[in-house]
């Protein structure tokens, strides 16, 4: 015979709950102290460690670029705020937020030639250039982190990859595929041309004119009708070392 | 670095599409900029008065990358100059181009310099004097173009600094300043 359902074998079910709840809340809680443990003495090693090595993260760009990475695995962000332990320490919000006036001079500086896109490693050029005075040496990982630290402000700083080299735009232009196409195309030489676009993409002839006129646009292309095969080059000022020298007072 | 002499050319000059007048209107703006000051700077160093547009001129091209200025890129360029007073155009077809690397007026302002600096203050000179007498030797004055010193003259002329009296040919028009 079945038996029906109780009200007393309702209340044992539920202070079965009870105790299972009760019981994995404190597995849970167990868990995450001993994880806060963990973390917070690794935070605090990373801290000694930094200390430490002060000297060799500032002067060092391969060591500071590994030291970044160690910070964030583990969730420490030495330049999100120039306040605190890491940048009394270190300095190193300071010289980031340097690194990044100056990288903003450069792009601003150039802009009128390269329609506001520049090569990495040409920035780090002149960036060395510029800080000449300095001790302190400057890495492109450097570099990239001073920008995606300029994301923040919202004022279109931004690294894109084309090809095997990284560009710098600091104009709020959207690139579609089809310009990042040419763009790497153009790298080789520093130029291209319709013909050449067509029959290394295999496009249409308008889908290259299209986005060749958009770059023109941009100015970020430049036309040259000089050469002696008479065929129009379509120049990208970002891809060749040519640029105004930037004026050494800083 | 490349020159053209004594003079360091700007690396722009070594950049093929700078020989092309660009379509879009900014970068256009941006190239004329640039070949302005060239064009200013190299004849200011190279004391050149008048670029004629159909003569061989060493900026306007560049063996290197064998790119040359077509006539219309040429014209465009002078004629931004003759818009901003650091030129002006000698004949009706744009020929030929006077170069003004001072203004009338700067030209004005070293004459009356040259001529205090000499205690010329009331003297007599010829036209011919002024650009290459002795006293010039080492000034700006020194082989300036002749147009363009007519050009001062006349305006301290009217400032009332100097009185221009002719003579019998050209060579010996006179100056009497009365500063």
């Amino acid at each position: 015979m079945r038996r029906r359902p109780g009200i007393g074998g309702l209340q044992s079910a539920a202070a079965a709950r009870d105790q299972y709840r009760l019981l994995g809340e404190n597995v849970a809680k167990v868990r995450t102290d001993l994880l806060k443990e963990q973390l917070a003495t690794f935070r605090s090693q990373l801290e000694e460690f930094a200390r430490k090595h002060k000297n060799d993260i500032r002067k060092n760009p391969a060591f500071r670029s590994q030291f970044h990475e160690m910070c964030a695995k583990v969730g420490v962000d030495p330049l999100a705020s120039n306040k605190g332990f890491w940048a009394e320490l270190l300095g190193i919000g300071d010289f980031y937020y340097e690194l990044g006036v100056q990288i903003v001079e450069i792009c601003l500086a150039t802009r009128p030639h390269n329609g506001g896109l520049v090569n990495l490693q040409e920035l780090c050029n002149m960036l060395h250039q510029r800080r000449k005075s300095d001790r302190e040496a400057v890495s492109e990982d450097d570099c990239l982190r001073a920008i995606s630290k300029l994301k923040m402000l919202g004022s279109g700083f931004e690294v894109i990859s084309v090809g095997k080299r990284k560009l710098v735009r600091s104009v709020p232009t959207e690139l579609n595929k089809d310009h990042n196409e040419i763009l790497e195309l153009s790298q080789a030489q520093g130029f291209v041309t319709v013909d050449e676009v067509e029959r290394r993409l295999s496009w249409t002839s308008g889908r290259a004119t299209d986005a060749l006129d958009t770059l023109l646009e941009e100015g970020l292309a430049m036309i040259d009708n000089g050469h002696r095969d008479g065929r129009c080059r379509y120049w990208f000022p970002c891809a060749s070392s040519i640029s105004p020298v930037v004026g050494a007072d800083s | 670095m490349q020159k053209l002499g004594d003079f360091k050319v700007p690396q722009f000059f070594n950049y093929p599409p700078y020989f092309t007048l660009q379509p879009v209107r900014e970068t256009r703006e941006k190239q004329i900029q640039l070949w302005k000051d060239l064009i200013l700077d190299y004849c200011r160093t190279q004391k050149i008065f008048v670029i004629g547009l159909e003569e061989e001129f060493p900026l306007f091209s560049n063996p290197v990358i064998e790119r040359s200025l077509s006539h219309e890129a040429r014209e465009a360029f002078l004629s931004a100059l003759v818009s901003e007073g650091r030129a002006e155009w000698m004949d009706k077809g744009h020929r030929k181009c006077l170069i003004l690397w001072h203004r009338i007026q700067d030209w004005a302002d070293i004459i009356l310099g040259f001529v205090k600096d000499n205690g010329l203050e009331d003297s007599v000179m010829t036209v011919e004097e002024i650009r290459s007498g002795t006293e010039c030797r080492g000034t700006e004055l020194q082989g300036m173009d002749r147009t363009i010193l007519m050009r001062a003259l006349k305006l301290l002329e009217q400032k009332g600094k100097l009185a221009i009296f002719k003579g019998t040919s050209a060579d010996d028009e006179g100056v009497k300043f009365s500063i």
